[in-house]
């Protein structure tokens, strides 16, 4: 029983305690000064109330008062007569010691009554103090977002609810600012399209699934067909003939490697004797062959071509054959056109010289020589009406009397005036006047030279005229004749090799010569050798100098024409290889950027040579049109090819007896 | 589409047919185009001969099946198709073939007479019949250009022009057949190649390869005051006295940069003239100045003019026939390029009575008959020349004429139907 009661003692206290500390706490927390209020109220019938306030007690423990009531008097600490003994055999016999409280305030014992316990109990557990109050209670949302007719308050609207806000005007004046200065970026809008993520576009081709990719099967073996059968069909079997073809074969040509053979049974096939070196082949092929797909450049050949603008784009210039100018019987060596495009002249090797009217064809004018003509050359100068011929060692000067009859007289009149002067110098070259028929034909002057004279070319004045006497021995190849003084110059005292042409330059004192591999540019007032054109080729056949004077092009025996820019280099700017055989002659248009090419192959190809003002661009050359017409006669083809002075035409002459126009 | 719906109509008050539309069969050609009218005309009246009809689907020549020639042409076939058809132009009929010593450079012909200018430097007249009437002889080389200026009665004007610079001014009586030299005009320094003369008859205007035009009086005056220095001229003076006094231009008009190769009046103030330098220029007759230009991409070797439909027809290097509006101010507008010929054409001459007619000649020895209607393929090829054509002309009687370089002249009697012929 005394454990019995040694517990209860433990438990009785520690219930008391909880009580102080309950009270305290509620004290503490000022739950309410309502409650100590009712407590004390309820406890004492007479209210003893002390009046020191909330101060520790401990204060008066010294005192025999704790403290004053409300008159001011001492309230004075009960008797306390109680020890431990007391204490314990109260605990144990005072049914109500449980709801004994001791106020420190007045120093009693205050026994509380069932409702204040049970208000103890439901503070304790946190609930209201009052039992009729229901905190659940469904709520009334007096101020809704709902706009009621009778609000619950009727206070009229801010009036900064209706005024522009400045400081919200001053925030966004500053973020317009900085949008405009560029310091912060309106927000992008979003892309609405889904991205989606290329899995496969950075691969490594060299990662696994990447070579798994360039792989390439082993090759497999052709399954076996009737012709490998023990027994195979008659016409798999090969013939005694076809047997012998198959053995002459190479064995790498055998459409079969083996003769199909027949057994009559399975068991007569004897062991297969190629076995091992089938074996081997195949071990071989599987050795050899590609295991990896090889990474070639693909490149359209197409880019490579250098990019030239069409054709089209480059009119006018000749296309179609237009006239034939029939006449002559026999190989037609040279053409020349008259400075107003009217007349056209050709010397041929039927010992004639025609004079034609270029729109109509028309043969105004024959004249015979003495010999197959190698060369006419009208001269350019519009206010003379000269014609140069020559044949064999002779160099005649026509007069041919068409055009304007002023300037014809007025030609006449200028090779008639010439006095002979006082002292008469030994030249090489005889002047002569003809006389009888060879004048009434227009022959107005006969040079005769030592040698045959191939090539004549006249000076851009029309006085000088230069005369061309191929001879690889000698230093006498080229002269220079003034027709209005009759006077013969050799300018050159060395020889350098065989001369095929010459030209004079249009607009400066310059005179080039064709050898046979090189085209040299001599200055004539300096009397020296300016350049040296080399023209990679074995046997220059005829010149040309562009109009502007900066440009020469060459045609050659061995197919090629090369243009030359003489600013440029002395090796050719380009080399076209168009022709299939030797070219003849080439010219160049006064105007229009064209320049032409006749050669054996009875074909005039036309070009587009455009040369520009401007130093650093290169000219444009640009083939345009392949013209052909002539017939191939005695494996020639075209002779001479010249330009229409003010049309883009061109004419060519032919060993088939013709000249053609082309428009 | 096997069948459309058409309706034809014609001007022709003959061969007027119902206005109702028919069902034709779209593979259906001229002939059988031309065979449903007649079995109309038949039925309408019975005393109908059969004639036959030429089509035109918006004012294009039918030339090809009616199904592919609306597919070329974009025209629908859902709607009725409205097809005019005109009595069928008759060939021209060929008439004379008058034989020359050399090639003919120039022709022209007036209701009685025709005039050639030939290589062996000799102009020749003949009659329509081809009689060779006289020889008009007295330029030094090639005759280039003729025309005639006046006939009053039996005493005619006519001109010659040379490739020696000069143009000549003959009196003709034909009556007595004689010719004489009245006037050589001078001044050109290079061949004159065309002349032509004013509609008032007083005035001519020559083209030459010196790119000059030159307007000249073509009256010609009395010499007697001229006779007197006689004696005492030199001898060459005198030569060329023999061909008249000599006579300078009224006026030179300048501007093309190329030789002149055809030259027109337009009316009598306006001048027109084709050259090589690939423009057609118009020039005011009184005051010498340039009205206006049109620029080519070709030389134009010849031009005519129709006063009917006031277009210009050109004949250029480039084988087309073109037509151009001269009263247009924004330069170049070509109306219509002609092509079927495969040579140059070196004439071109509209038809004084029909507004859509021209002939054209060319290098590649054929004269066509064109219709403006018809741009892809001419009419008729009038292919009787064995060599180049170089000129040609057609009279207001519907004569054509054309020469060439194999010596001939061909004439044709040229009307447009059958029905007019009889008439």
């Amino acid at each position: 029983s005394v454990g019995r009661g040694g517990a209860c003692t433990t438990s009785a206290p520690s219930l008391h305690i909880t009580f102080s500390l309950s009270l305290s706490l509620s004290l503490s927390l000022s739950l309410s000064l309502s409650l100590s209020l009712s407590l004390s109220l309820a406890f004492c019938s007479q209210d003893i109330r002390n009046t020191v306030g909330n101060i520790p007690m401990e204060w008066y423990k010294d005192y025999p008062h704790i403290g004053y009531d409300l008159d001011g008097k001492k309230i004075f600490k009960p008797i306390r007569n109680k020890d431990e003994l007391d204490e314990f055999l109260d605990k144990m016999e005072n049914p109500d010691y449980w709801r004994t409280i001791h106020d420190k305030m007045t120093g009693t014992d205050v026994c509380l009554s069932d409702e204040q316990v049970d208000l103890v109990h439901r503070l304790q557990q946190g609930k209201f103090g009052d039992v009729n109050f229901n905190e659940y209670e469904p709520a009334i949302d007096f101020f809704s977002n709902e706009v009621m007719i009778h609000p619950v308050t009727n206070r009229p609207a801010d009036k900064r609810s209706f005024i522009p806000s400045l400081i919200e005007k001053e925030k966004v004046g500053k973020l317009v600012h900085a949008i405009k200065m560029g310091w912060i970026k309106p927000r992008r809008p979003k892309e609405t399209a889904p991205q989606y993520y290329d899995l496969w576009a950075k691969e490594d081709p060299n990662a696994i699934l990447g070579r798994h990719k360039m792989h390439i099967p082993a090759p497999k073996m052709r399954l076996p067909g009737h012709e490998e059968s023990y027994n195979p069909p008659p016409e798999y079997l090969l013939t005694d003939e076809e047997r012998q073809v198959w053995e002459q074969q190479d064995p790498d040509e055998r459409k079969l490697s083996f003769l199909p053979q027949k057994y009559l049974s399975l068991r007569a096939v004897p062991a297969f004797s190629r076995f091992i070196q089938e074996r081997f082949e195949r071990c071989l092929d599987l050795y050899l062959c590609p295991r990896q797909r090889k990474m070639r450049v693909n490149v359209n050949p197409e880019d490579l071509i250098p990019k030239l603008p069409r054709p089209r784009d480059l009119q006018p210039f000749p296309t179609l054959q237009s006239l034939v100018y029939h006449g002559h019987s026999s190989l037609i060596r040279s053409i020349s056109i008259s400075p107003s495009g009217q007349w056209l002249v050709s010397g041929s090797d039927d010992c004639t010289v025609r004079f034609w009217e270029v729109c109509t064809t028309r043969c105004l004018k024959t004249m015979e020589v003495g010999g197959p003509v190698k060369s006419v050359a009208w001269n350019p100068a519009p206010s003379i009406s000269l014609v140069a011929v020559s044949y064999g060692e002779n160099v005649i000067l026509v007069n041919p009397g068409l055009g304007d009859r002023l300037i014809c007289s007025a030609t006449d009149q200028l090779i008639s005036s010439y006095e002979e002067p006082e002292e008469v110098k030994d030249q090489q070259v005889q002047w002569a006047v003809p006389e009888g028929k060879a004048q009434e034909q227009g022959q107005r002057l006969i040079l005769t030279h030592p040698k045959a004279v191939k090539q004549v070319s006249w000076h851009g004045r029309g006085d000088y005229l230069a005369c061309v006497m191929p001879d690889d021995g000698s230093s006498l190849q080229v002269v220079i004749h003034q027709v209005s003084r009759r006077r013969t110059q050799n300018p050159f005292h060395r020889n350098k090799g065989a001369v095929q042409c010459v030209s004079f330059h249009p607009s400066r004192p310059y005179f080039l010569v064709a050898t046979q591999r090189y085209v040299r540019v001599y200055n004539l007032i300096k009397q020296e050798l300016t350049k040296k054109l080399m023209a990679n080729c074995k046997w220059i056949s005829s010149m040309a100098v562009h109009p502007g004077g900066d440009n020469v092009i060459c045609g050659s025996y061995d197919c090629r024409l090369a243009w030359f820019d003489l600013d440029l280099s002395t090796k050719p700017y380009k080399v076209l290889r168009h022709h299939k055989k030797a070219l003849r002659g080439v010219a160049y248009h006064k105007h229009y950027p064209l320049f032409a090419s006749g050669s054996d192959d009875g074909t005039v190809i036309v070009c587009h040579g455009m040369v520009y003002n401007d130093l650093l661009q290169n000219p444009l050359i640009v083939p345009v049109k392949v013209l052909k017409g002539h017939i191939i006669t005695h494996d020639l083809g075209v002779l001479d090819v010249a330009f229409h002075p003010t049309q883009p035409w061109v004419f060519s002459s032919g060993a088939d007896g013709t000249v053609r126009l082309f428009t | 589409m096997s069948q459309l719906q058409a309706r034809f109509f014609t001007d022709n008050k003959k061969y007027v047919i119902d206005d109702v539309p028919f069902s034709i069969p779209a593979v259906s050609e001229i002939t059988d185009l031309s065979n449903v009218i007649n079995k109309l005309l038949e039925g309408k009246n019975g005393d109908h001969k059969h004639v036959e009809f030429d089509f035109l689907v918006q004012g294009q020549f039918l030339r090809s099946s009616l199904a592919t020639h609306l597919e070329t042409e974009n025209i629908s076939t859902e709607e009725v198709v409205e097809i005019e058809y005109v009595e069928k132009y008759t060939a021209p009929q060929p008439e004379e073939c008058i034989m020359h010593d050399d090639w003919i450079s120039s022709v022209e012909a007036d209701s009685e007479w025709i005039l050639t200018g030939s290589y062996d430097k000799t102009a020749r007249i003949w009659s329509l019949e081809g009689k060779a009437v006289a020889t008009v002889a007295g330029h030094t080389d090639v005759v280039k250009g003729v025309a005639w200026v006046k006939r009053d009665g039996l005493s005619s004007l006519l001109l010659t022009a040379s490739l020696d610079q000069t143009v000549l001014l003959w009196e003709w009586s034909s009556e007595r057949n004689k010719l004489r030299a009245r006037h050589c005009c001078r001044g050109h320094a290079g061949s004159v190649d065309t002349i032509s003369v004013d509609p008032t008859r007083s005035k001519f205007c020559s083209g030459s390869w010196d790119k000059m035009l030159k307007i000249w009086s073509a009256v010609p005056t009395e010499e007697e005051e001229e006779e007197e220095e006689e004696s005492n001229r030199p001898r060459k003076k005198q030569k060329t006295e023999q061909l008249g006094p000599t006579r300078t231009p009224l006026m030179t008009l300048s501007g093309h940069t190329e030789a002149v190769s055809s030259v027109l009046w337009m009316d009598t103030e306006e001048l027109c003239s084709a050259s090589w330098d690939h423009t057609i220029r118009l020039w005011d007759a009184e005051t010498g100045s340039q009205k206006n230009m049109l620029t080519g991409s070709k030389v134009f070797n010849c031009i005519s003019y129709s006063p009917l439909c006031h277009r210009l027809a050109t004949g250029s290097t480039d084988r087309h026939v073109r037509l151009w509006d001269p009263r247009s101010k924004d330069g170049s507008l070509v109306l219509l390029s002609l092509t079927s010929h495969t040579g140059w054409v070196t004439a071109v001459r509209w038809s004084p009575s029909h507004e859509q007619q021209l002939i054209s000649g060319s290098l590649d020895n054929l004269v066509k008959l064109w219709d403006t209607r018809s741009c892809k393929a001419p009419l008729y090829d009038l292919a009787a020349h064995e060599d180049k054509v170089l000129c040609a002309d057609w009279t207001d009687c519907g004569l054509i004429l054309s020469g060439g370089a194999d010596n001939k002249l061909y004439t044709y009697r040229y009307s447009a139907c059958l029905s007019d012929a009889g008439a």
